[in-house]
């Protein structure tokens, strides 16, 4: 009779500890992704700032460019000096004008993060355009956006 | 082969596989431990952050914000703003109180800093620009700008409109 475990158990028990401890390892990781997503999209005080930038702009001839998927603007695009410092003043490194709902689009045009953030929006309101700013906040990127009507 | 029991070999072929796997969990903690301490910060900090900002925010809008002034007082910072309604931002290192409403920080580490960075900015056609953050600091320092208290206000000036050009703490 057998009195203690023969190594082809122990092995196999090896096995089964490592394969729980690695599917562990896969849940964890997806649910620090993300709360990382829900830190680096949409933060409450990005979007109060996106608000007053689409207030601003669309005083400033900002429906002119809704005519594409997807604008890039950037200052040069207005006629209003003060464009610069409140970008810099937002820490907006980019800003988008999306068409609103848009899935199908060349990806590769774009950064990646970006892309991320136009499939993660949930389009359920109804706007023709949004507007997306990318903020750039100690060396990572942060996304968030605003409806616009044309 | 020996059925009584583990012989040497088994024993050492076991601990060497248990080594490897405990040595890949320690790798797997110390990652955690690395993003935990990144963002440092209490998720309750973080949905009271995101409310307090909301509110205050909200009031600026229907409310109309006209104006604000910053006094410290000892161990606390107040800013007042001039509104249709006028209400005042207390903040201390521990707290901060919003229209007879506590936010307290629950995360041990963390502070407000009373110096508040402030900055207001015309714009053409008589718009202005004002923000002010309230920072917070993790065991003292501002480690991330992504648990600060940014409020942000662009609006028409009016004969009413009375800001503070610039404030040193």
């Amino acid at each position: 009779m057998k009195k203690g475990f023969a190594l082809l158990e122990t092995i196999i028990v090896i096995t089964f500890v490592t394969v729980s401890l690695l599917l562990l390892y896969g849940t964890f990781t997806s649910m620090i992704d993300n709360s990382r997503k829900n830190l680096l999209y949409d933060d409450a005080a990005n979007v109060y700032k996106m608000y007053f930038l689409k207030e601003y702009l669309e005083l400033n001839q900002l429906d002119q460019y809704m005519n594409r998927n997807i604008v890039s603007l950037s200052c040069d695009d207005f006629q209003f000096a003060s464009c610069s410092s409140i970008m810099d003043d937002f820490q907006i490194d980019h800003l988008y004008l999306v068409k609103y709902g848009l899935k199908d689009y060349d990806e590769s045009t774009y950064s990646s993060s970006f892309n991320r953030y136009i499939t993660s929006l949930s389009n359920k309101e109804g706007y023709d355009y949004i507007l997306v700013g990318e903020f750039l906040v100690d060396g990572e990127y942060q996304y968030a956006s605003i409806g616009v009507m044309h | 082969m020996n059925k009584n029991g583990f012989t040497i070999l088994e024993l050492l072929i076991s601990i060497a596989l248990i080594s490897v796997v405990l040595l890949l969990l320690l790798r797997v903690m110390m990652q955690l431990e690395v993003i935990n301490h990144d963002t440092s910060y209490a998720s309750d900090d973080e949905i009271a952050r995101t409310e307090l900002i909301q509110n205050i925010e909200t009031d600026f809008l229907d409310l109309h914000l006209n104006g604000l002034t910053i006094n410290r007082n000892g161990e606390e910072t107040v800013i007042t703003f001039m509104m249709d309604e006028e209400k005042e931002l207390v903040v201390s290192s521990k707290e901060v109180i919003y229209d007879n409403e506590v936010y307290p920080l629950k995360s041990t580490n963390a502070s407000y800093d009373l110096c508040l960075e402030y900055k207001y900015q015309n714009l053409e056609n008589d718009y202005y620009l004002v923000m002010f953050t309230i920072p917070v600091l993790i065991d003292g320092v501002n480690t991330t700008s992504n648990d600060d208290l940014t409020f942000t206000y662009l609006g028409l000036k009016n004969e009413f409109t009375s800001y503070p050009v610039s404030y040193a703490c």
